[in-house]
């Protein structure tokens, strides 16, 4: 283990270790763009200069390996005068259209230069004029002239993805990133190269003009799009969740993520969401409070328990759930003597694709431990089909249904087999197609996104990783847990429930109010 | 000691007051008969005050020469704005040289403090405090400005063109 | 004065290039000799000479083949053709007048080093050095100078020519090689070097043409004759190629330490009647320029000139008389840098590109004096910054020419000034 002084301090860093990375472990600040600790070093945007003592010249950080009794810093003038130039060499080609860039807010030149920029341009010639949008491809949009030639996303597709789409095209200040020819930028983890782009080059079409960065709040969750877990944060405000974003996580994603896991936010916002318990049959709902729908239904299953049909009813459950709502849904499944449950396992027969990088067939986040759960309470998961067959002519439904319809293409058949029972209680965060349908007895209730409740996923490999609440879009939605607490005639504790937080802009009631 | 001073006897008596206020309310009324000119009001809205250029009235969404909407949808003015009263959609333009747009531009004048921080944070002169303020309407969805009623509002004629175009921006250094 | 012909002494002889010609003038009887020695012999014959890389850093040559690591792998040598240096024009010269003691040099070098293959990289626009350089390969497999069981000594050696795409920067030693292994051309980063990871990632030699030619003679003659040319620390001959206001332009083959004012005047005729001479750029455009003063003062080995804040580089030298303005050709000069720069290092990128720029404007009369101030302080914070020499390339003789002939720019500007009716700045 070397040991190496850093402006004075000693730090000791594992063998082979680069010193950007000791300046990393170390805590201390260094300018850099091009270097990221995902990919190869390239070396070429020659800002993470220091001085090493005993070099006549200055040395990158990150190609220089770290060596025992090495005395580095980058305070001393000659340094921060390097990286001032350094910074006016990366701008007098740069567009300075802050204004309009998606990035501005998040920009690693924005923040670099506020840090250890000269803040005295002298550049007075005219900038070199290159591509603005660049469609690459279907997510991800190129705008060449804010591009600082960082070679990130070229490497990413060249040693990540391995899909080799981009490339720098051109010579000296006239280089500019781009695909061959008849081959888009498309693959899996295309997005993955926007999360790198230090600057507003690359932007996401998905995301793109959408909000500006800083109106943002972030909060960590585990993305629910499949059973890698992979770690991420969702960006949202009051108006709803706009994107989803990777957090590094050594163990389980590193520093990626795909770009379906991406569109996991789509089904968590607003507009897509149940946002009233939906009670009645044939489309005549009766739109009530999901607890006052609950407080109908409880005593109907209890009273069934009682007089001994518990045989009757049948429970159909999602590997969308958390761990902590399935041990109360197995709790409540005792306690009623609810025998028959069955496992709807969506694309069961590509359950175990893999990618190679994240992805994974199994589009559930908590498959294993639904599994773990059902066996850990001694009960038996029929099958989907078995579920389709032994529906119709039961007593009752209570179906804990998905949270992303994306991946249930057999929703409505499922919908319809269930209704073949006498009273359907359809727990979803959505309102699925077909529901205005359905002949018999229903009780929709709203249930909650995993980025409105906390709890624990277990992914592919059984590693359980917790979460906390991030925000809430539908106050009234409830979770598994607290469904199960209604049902038994329990009630909840209603000070401690979430608050709409859309409450802002509440200026424009008075427009809609209309005559004052 | 209290410093409080008991109301003598004389000032409970209400009649004094009103009569040395009516009696100053007619003098200004017959002084006012005779010497018009030097009046200080104005007979509103028959006369009407002309107030300087400077004047911080109702917003103005500037255009470019071709009559087209010169906003960028940055949102600095709405980041800006601390009575949080302009909301902006923006979109993705068809001419690549514009890059993004608003579709939709909204100030709520009910709400807005009139301070100008708008106009001031506005990198492309696209918003400018305007002359009007005579600001009235029987709705109160009327007080939420849309770009029709910001940019080409009948008062302003077809729009105030912003004179600035890129080259002079390049030579100002913005 | 008298050229020291030692490289060059039968490049008049027409039928040089041909292998019967080559050998008549005892040609490969030094491979055959060579091939009886231990490689390690040769080499410690090679640091004895003092011999320096002749393209442009100077490095020992020796000193280069014994980085070279112990472990088995395939090496390759390479031999570094592509001549993109302005005013250079040696190696040209070389392959076309004798390509045969290039080959030479080239098995003997490769034999010293261990290689089984090596490839000359010519510069692109060299057709016909890549026509003769093709011709010669051919016949010396044909004769068994190249491929299996070379003489029956058992040492086998391949050799190919590679054309360039015309790109200067692939006459760095990575970037050449990064053009070979068929990517951009761009320099790689070092450490590693290509002495331990180069083509293929595989232990890399890359030589100068003349450096390799000259292996040749240093076997024959022995370290100690070799040395007799030049100085204690610039040993040998070494080819310069004039070019400018001279009366006899051309390549010179002289010993290393000849005074600058010797070659001028005395080989190349002086300058044309009634010129004085102004300034020198003693090696390649890449060199900082002297001053008629410093120049009359100056040898050229690789230690005055880089006492004198240039260096001998490739050994263009390029005289320019008081007919020339320093203003147009240092725009022409930076014009260059700027199209060649790989942009792949932001300060050579951006930099190469404004230094362009700002020149280009003082040029055209639109500058103020600060603008001299500040290509000097661009060129300072481009030096030594980058993943390559380019950049130091560009900036070295832009700061000698703005410190050098100051005042040349000053009254530039003063006349255009007058000229154009105020600068665009003021």
């Amino acid at each position: 283990m070397p040991r190496i002084t850093i402006n004075g301090k000693t730090v000791e860093v594992k063998e082979g270790s680069t010193i950007i990375q000791a300046f990393k472990e170390s805590g201390q600040d260094i300018c850099h763009y091009c270097w990221h600790p995902g990919l190869s070093v390239a070396g070429v945007c020659r800002l993470c200069m220091v001085q090493i003592e005993g070099m006549p010249r200055l040395q990158i950080a990150c190609n220089t390996e770290v060596k025992d009794g090495m005395v580095v810093n980058n305070t001393s003038d000659t340094v921060k005068e390097t990286v001032r130039w350094g910074l006016d060499f990366h701008l007098i080609n740069h567009p300075l259209d802050c204004p309009i860039c998606d990035q501005a807010g998040e920009c690693g030149l924005q923040d670099q230069y506020m840090k250890f920029g000269s803040y005295d341009p002298e550049m007075a010639e005219k900038k070199v004029k290159k591509h603005k949008v660049v469609d690459l491809g279907p997510t991800v949009v190129l705008d060449s002239e804010r591009c600082i030639l960082c070679s990130r996303c070229v490497r990413f597709t060249d040693e990540v993805s391995k899909t080799h789409e981009l490339g720098i095209f051109n010579r000296g200040d006239r280089s500019e990133i781009g695909t061959v020819e008849g081959k888009p930028l498309d693959n899996k983890y295309s997005l993955n190269t926007v999360d790198i782009c230090p600057v507003g080059a690359l932007t996401s079409k998905d995301f793109r003009f959408r909000q500006r960065v800083w109106y943002l709040k972030e909060g960590d969750t585990i993305c629910s799009g499949c059973s890698t877990g992979c770690n991420v944060k969702v960006h949202f405000n009051e108006e709803g969740v706009w994107r989803v974003k990777p957090v590094y996580n050594k163990e389980v994603n590193g520093h990626w993520m795909c770009d379906e896991g991406r569109d996991t936010y789509k089904h968590v916002n607003l507009k897509v969401r149940m946002q009233a318990a939906q009670v009645g049959q044939s489309g005549a709902w009766q739109l009530i409070e999901p607890a006052e729908a609950l407080r109908q239904v409880g005593p109907k299953i209890r009273d069934l328990a009682k007089t001994g049909k518990s045989d009757k009813i049948s429970l159909l459950i999602t590997g969308q759930y958390t761990n902590e709502e399935y041990e109360s849904l197995f709790k409540m499944a005792k306690e009623l003597k609810i025998s028959k449950a069955y496992h709807w396992f969506n694309k069961a027969k590509d359950k175990d694709n893999f990618d190679g990088i994240l992805l994974r067939g199994d589009r559930n986040p908590n498959t294993h431990g639904l599994l773990d759960a059902a066996k850990a309470h001694g009960i038996q998961l029929g099958s989907l089909e078995q579920f389709s067959s032994g529906a119709s002519g039961a007593e009752m439904a209570i179906v804990a249904g998905p949270e992303d319809f994306a991946h249930f293409p057999e929703l409505e058949s499922i919908l319809k087999a269930a209704a073949g029972a006498k009273l359907l209680v359809w727990l979803s965060s959505g309102v699925p197609n077909g529901l205005s349908e359905v002949s018999c007895e229903t009780f929709a209730i709203p249930t909650k996104t995993y980025i409105e409740k906390m709890g624990s996923f277990t992914n592919h490999a059984g590693l359980k990783q917790c979460f906390k609440v991030a925000t809430t879009i539908v106050p009234q939605a409830l979770n598994l847990s607290e469904i199960c607490e209604l049902i038994q005639g329990r009630e909840l504790n209603w000070a401690l429930r979430p608050k709409a937080v859309g409450g802002a802009k509440a200026n424009y009631a008075i427009a809609e109010q209309g005559a004052l | 000691m209290s410093l409080v001073k008991r109301p003598s006897s004389a000032a409970s008596w209400y009649l004094p007051g009103i009569l040395a206020g009516m009696a100053f309310t007619f003098r200004k009324m017959i002084f006012n008969l005779f010497h018009q000119k030097k009046m200080l009001t104005l007979n509103y809205p028959e006369e009407q005050y002309q107030y300087s250029a400077r004047f911080k009235g109702n917003h103005v969404l500037t255009v470019k020469k071709d009559g087209s909407i010169r906003c960028t949808a940055c949102m600095l003015c709405a980041t800006n704005c601390p009575a949080q009263c302009i909301k902006i959609t923006a979109a993705e333009s068809e001419d690549p040289s514009v890059e993004k747009y608003p579709i939709a531009y909204e100030i709520d004048v009910l709400r807005c403090v009139y301070c100008g921080f708008c106009e001031e944070a506005c990198p492309v002169d696209a918003i400018r405090m305007g002359p009007e303020w005579q600001t009235a309407a029987l709705n109160g969805s009327k007080f939420a400005y849309d770009i029709q009623q910001l940019a080409y509002r009948p008062q302003l004629r077809g729009g105030v063109v912003s004179v600035l175009d890129e080259d002079e921006r390049h030579h100002a250094g913005i | 004065m008298q050229e020291s012909k030692l490289l060059t002494e039968h490049y008049n002889k027409p039928d040089f290039t041909s292998l019967a010609g080559y050998k008549k003038y005892g040609g490969y009887q030094v491979l055959a000799k060579a091939l009886k020695m231990e490689p390690k012999a040769i080499i410690e014959e090679v640091k004895n000479s003092g011999l320096r890389g002749r393209g442009g850093a100077g490095f020992p040559t020796g000193t280069k083949w014994s980085f070279l690591p112990n472990n088995g792998e395939p090496r390759y040598l390479l031999c570094n053709a592509d001549e993109g240096e302005p005013g250079t024009f040696k190696d040209r010269l070389m392959m076309e007048r004798a390509p045969h003691q290039l080959i030479e040099g080239m098995v003997i070098s490769a034999f010293a080093v261990g290689s089984k293959k090596s490839y000359i990289y010519v510069r692109g626009e060299y057709d016909h050095s890549i026509a003769v350089l093709r011709g010669a390969l051919k016949e010396a497999y044909d004769a068994g100078f190249l491929g299996k069981n070379i003489l029956g000594s058992g040492f086998d050696h391949d050799m190919d020519v590679y054309q360039g795409a015309g790109a200067y920067i692939c006459g760095e030693e990575t970037g050449m090689i990064s053009s070979l292994e068929g990517l951009k051309g761009q320099p790689k980063l070092k450490p590693p070097f290509p002495a331990i990871q180069g083509y293929l990632r595989k232990p890399t030699i890359v030589n100068n043409v003349e450096t390799l030619a000259a292996v040749k003679y240093i076997i024959r003659d022995g370290a100690a004759a070799y040395r007799k040319y030049g100085t204690e620390k610039s040993a040998g001959t070494k080819l310069f190629s004039v070019s400018g206001n001279v009366v006899k332009p051309g390549n010179y083959e002289i010993p290393l330490g000849t005074p600058l004012k010797d070659v001028i005047f005395d080989l190349c005729g002086g300058l044309k009647p009634g010129r004085t001479l102004k300034a020198v750029i003693p090696g390649g455009s890449s060199a900082p320029v002297l001053t008629a003063e410093e120049s009359m003062k100056a040898t050229m080995d690789y230690e005055c000139l880089a006492q004198m804040g240039s260096m001998l580089g490739s050994g263009a030298i390029i005289v320019i008389d008081d007919s020339n303005s320093m203003v147009d050709l240092l725009d022409v000069i930076m014009h260059f840098y700027h199209h060649e720069s790989c942009g792949q290092c932001t300060p050579c990128r951006e930099g190469t590109g404004w230094l362009a720029k700002i020149v280009h404007r003082i040029r055209s009369g639109a500058a103020e004096p600060k603008d001299i101030d500040l290509v000097e302080k661009v060129s300072k914070q481009m030096m030594g910054k980058t993943i390559c020499a380019l950049s130091d390339a560009a900036a070295m003789p832009a700061i000698s020419f703005v410190t050098k002939f100051r005042s040349e720019f000053e009254a530039h500007m003063q006349k255009t000034r007058s000229a154009v009716g105020g600068s665009a700045h003021a």
